[in-house]
């Protein structure tokens, strides 16, 4: 009945430790405790089947998802997350300057394309693309998450984007949170277990058009033709195994051209949507005024002067794939400061510490694409929204042995 | 000859911190921007040895995927090989971006990318008088 996987204190205590802060969290001697939780948040903590997990440290790590397409924003929006969560997110000190890892003091964010179990060649020969699920390992990709989740450390392959090979592994040790970032992780259901909270970035087809123009139009060889026959050829695929996953997403951002401006374009101006899945547990969707009504607002008036074309907001329940969802539009751009600290005012359930603090955000990084607009926004209202989820995660592991023992 | 001087112990978070391993590609020779070829002189002859800066070697392989891309396809254009041609152009294309954008905040002031991340310390506080 208890099932336990015994991993030796030796080996957990033998890992070269170079990061501190890192280390005061999972340094400490293994723990057995018992727990019923393990799929608390998929709901089915029926019956009495307790497992006993081993675990290094006295807390369990908090696993984040998040799916994009290629040039699609995935960096940026783990900028914004990896920022919200407190400390610059930065490649692991030392090690092989082609990993795609980045370490802060309480995140690990590993990238998927690291799981290609074919490099460049190995595609090419076989004439699959890295959409393609038979390009990549989905044993090993579940068996490493599941074991930081577990709070073992995993020496993970690398992916070099540059070379297209794969390098030596690196040693990636189980951190408070670890998000997963890339193609695939909703598509295998045993991977999508082990997610506590899951994003999918949407791109439409016109943006994401704009952006590999913006992206590629100056890299020498790129032309109009090119930037459009890549897209075009990863269509199929992207379709039949990136695209579905979004179903599975607690949250989605989907970005779609601007309705502001008839027949626009450029793709300057976005329209972007926050699709929030309702009754996820610790987690609580933001809302506009009042909770799960359906408003349309546009901020700009009397009391705050916006530029052309102006800004329009959106709120609203929603079905979305059989889903009960409330959807935050926010179609338009903000041009100075006081408008986006106006509409930080009138949303509410932010799950900021205190007032101002998406505003703070989304200034700190007024660099990043999409500050101005709903993707930044968003990107950062996720990122506080996690934060959040990962606390209350916390606050009911520390009950739970207590009620282990009542 | 061997004294290290002038490397203090105690050197401010600052320069520990800074992201001096942010560097983008690992054949990437410490050059930058400017390029000079590198004047090499091998026995009698007076060799030039071409040196580039990081980017641009990913640039080169994206022109050439390109360039393999639109051949593999000119037969068929929805062959594996023709799509998997197109997937690669996507991933070097992806990575020059990011290699670009590495090399942008390596060129700007490591103090100041530091403060971005950590404006509350003493050595990112600025005061007036």
């Amino acid at each position: 009945m208890a099932a336990c996987t015994v991993y030796s204190t030796q080996s957990l205590s033998t890992i070269p430790t170079p990061s501190k802060t890192q280390l005061s969290f999972h340094q400490k001697q293994v723990v057995f405790y018992t727990t019923s939780r393990r799929n608390s948040k998929r709901g089915n903590h029926s019956g009495r089947s307790y497992v006993i997990t081993c675990a290094a440290g006295d807390s369990q790590t908090v696993v984040i998802g998040l799916a994009a397409d290629s040039g699609c924003g995935k960096s940026t929006f783990m900028r914004r997350l990896t920022s919200v969560f407190g400390g610059a997110a930065e490649p692991p000190k030392g090690g092989n300057p082609d990993s795609n890892t980045l370490i802060s003091d309480t995140t690990t964010v590993i990238c998927l394309d690291d799981y290609h179990s074919l490099d460049r060649t190995g595609r090419k020969e076989k004439g699959v693309t890295a959409l393609d699920p038979r390009a990549n390992d989905f044993d090993l990709m579940y068996d490493q998450v599941k074991a930081l989740k577990d709070g073992i450390s995993v020496q993970k392959p690398i992916y070099n984007h540059v070379t297209g090979l794969l390098d030596p592994p690196e040693l990636i040790k189980p951190p408070k949170i670890l998000v997963i970032e890339g193609l695939h992780p909703m598509f295998d259901s045993r991977v999508r277990e082990l997610l506590d909270f899951s994003i999918y970035l949407d791109i439409s087809n016109e943006v994401k058009f704009a952006w590999k123009i913006q992206r590629d139009m100056a890299e020498r060889g790129h032309s109009l033709e090119s930037i459009k026959a890549s897209i075009e050829a990863r269509k199929p695929d992207f379709e039949a195994y990136i695209d579905p996953q979004k179903q599975y997403a607690d949250a989605v951002i989907e970005v779609l051209p601007t309705q502001l401006i008839p027949n626009d374009n450029e793709g300057k101006i976005l329209r972007v949507r926050l699709i929030q899945k309702e009754g996820v547990k610790y987690f609580s969707p933001v809302y506009l005024f009042d909770e799960g009504s359906t408003i349309s607002w546009i901020p700009c008036g009397r009391k705050l002067t916006c530029s052309y074309p102006g800004i329009k907001f959106f709120y609203g329940p929603e079905t979305y794939y059989g889903n009960e969802v409330s959807v935050v539009e926010m179609d338009g751009q903000f041009d100075r400061l006081d408008e986006l600290i106006y509409v930080e005012s009138h949303l509410s359930n932010l799950s900021t510490k205190f007032y101002g603090e998406v505003t703070q955000q989304m200034l700190k990084h007024a660099d990043f694409p999409g500050s101005n607009n709903g993707t930044g926004l968003f990107q950062t209202i996720i990122g506080l929204k996690i934060r959040d989820l990962y606390e209350q995660l916390i606050a009911s592991k520390a009950e739970t042995p207590v009620a282990a023992k009542a | 000859m061997a004294t290290i001087s002038g490397v203090s112990l105690s050197s401010p978070r600052v320069l520990l911190n800074a992201p001096q391993h942010a560097h983008a590609i690992k054949f990437a020779l410490p050059l930058r921007q400017g390029m000079r070829p590198a004047i090499v002189r091998s026995g009698r002859m007076l060799r030039i040895r071409p040196v580039r800066a990081a980017p641009d070697q990913i640039s080169e392989k994206v022109e050439e995927s390109i360039k393999h891309a639109q051949e593999a396809c000119a037969g068929d254009p929805t062959s594996g090989e023709c799509v998997a041609a197109w997937d690669e152009v996507e991933e070097l294309s992806a990575a020059a971006s990011h290699a670009r954008d590495k090399q942008k905040e390596k060129d700007s002031d490591p103090l100041e990318n530091y403060c971005k991340d950590n404006p509350d310390t003493i050595e990112c506080k600025t005061f007036e008088d």
